[in-house]
């Protein structure tokens, strides 16, 4: 059985720190990057199971980074998660139509957290 | 005759515990009254722009008899969020995360108890500070007294008073908003 590879998209270095002791807990291998930008770059020459993104980040915020994603074919399948702070239905519908797999609101519960992530990892 | 300009009335809104305010408007001002509560300020002076928090994490230890009796703990999860809240408000608005300058005020130990719940959240409030990497200008924490924080967040200007701790609010962690509580919804 392989390990689900998670990379995790948040310029906020607490919540980074929350996610990966949550997810590693759990038996997930947790990469991060501090922004949209930094993760395309690290998607550019790696591969995970699932992504998940904040929304409110600098130089290319979560709406960017789904919609870059799923330009091309090579993550047009991938399971994207949002997490965020955001729960307006109107930011909900952006992200659903730019291609996220699902949205989870912060403060996130570990359980429900770990619970998403199996559900759509491939 | 010389006259001295009358200053403008201000805006004034008092930030209750659980909540992030944030304006650019040259009149507002924002107040609050600390005992062991917390209250970050963020000013972004590139944006004219600035916000103001208030809350209480920690608690105080279920037994008494446990390995740590004096220690209070914090809710890290809901801590980050409410801090990682004041951030978007003011990204949202236009401010930029590398120009935020901070100042930290509270937590202070009002009951005279063992069980240091503001150093708690002031602990907990400059971690995260140092953590994000935003620039802190300026503390006032922990003693015995209470504190009035009065916010121009416009120009970034503080003014704070020690003032008699029956003005201070009752030591009541901030309860968790109903709706974030985690939940998740797949599309």
């Amino acid at each position: 059985m392989t390990t689900t590879r998670i990379l995790t998209v948040d310029d906020s270095p607490s919540m980074r720190a929350l996610l990966n002791h949550a997810l590693s807990a759990h038996g997930f291998d947790v990469v991060q990057a501090e922004d949209g930008m930094a993760a395309l770059d690290w998607l550019a020459n790696n591969d995970v199971d699932v992504v998940i993104t904040d929304i409110n980040m600098p130089r290319l915020d979560g709406f960017g980074l789904i919609e870059r994603l799923r330009e091309g074919t090579r993550h047009r399948d991938r399971p994207i998660l949002v997490l965020s702070t955001e729960s307006s239905e109107d930011k909900k519908a952006r992200a659903r139509a730019a291609g996220a797999t699902g949205w989870i609101i912060k403060p996130f519960d570990p359980a429900k957290l770990v619970a998403a992530v199996r559900r759509v990892a491939h | 005759m010389l006259h001295t300009p009358i200053e403008p009335a201000r805006n004034r809104t008092t930030v209750m515990q659980g909540q992030a305010l944030v304006s650019a408007d040259p009149r507002a001002e924002f107040s609050t009254v600390l005992g062991s509560c917390v209250a970050l300020c963020l000013f972004d002076p590139g944006a004219n722009l600035g916000g103001m928090n208030h809350f209480l994490l920690a608690e105080p230890p279920r037994h008494d008899t446990g390995p740590h009796p004096d220690a209070a703990t914090i809710d890290e999860h809901f801590g980050t969020y409410l801090m990682e809240l004041l951030v978007n408000h003011m990204l949202v608005r236009g401010g930029s995360k590398a120009r935020l300058k901070a100042r930290l005020y509270g937590g202070a130990d009002v009951n005279r108890t063992t069980m240091r719940i503001g150093e708690a959240n002031a602990d907990f409030a400059r971690g995260f500070v140092n953590r994000e990497g935003i620039e802190l200008l300026a503390t006032d924490l922990g003693g015995t007294s209470a504190r009035r924080v009065d916010f121009r967040p416009a120009s970034g200007q503080v003014r704070c008073r020690h003032v008699n701790d029956s003005f201070a609010p009752p030591d009541r962690p901030t309860i968790r908003p109903a709706k974030a509580t985690g939940d998740v919804e797949l599309f």
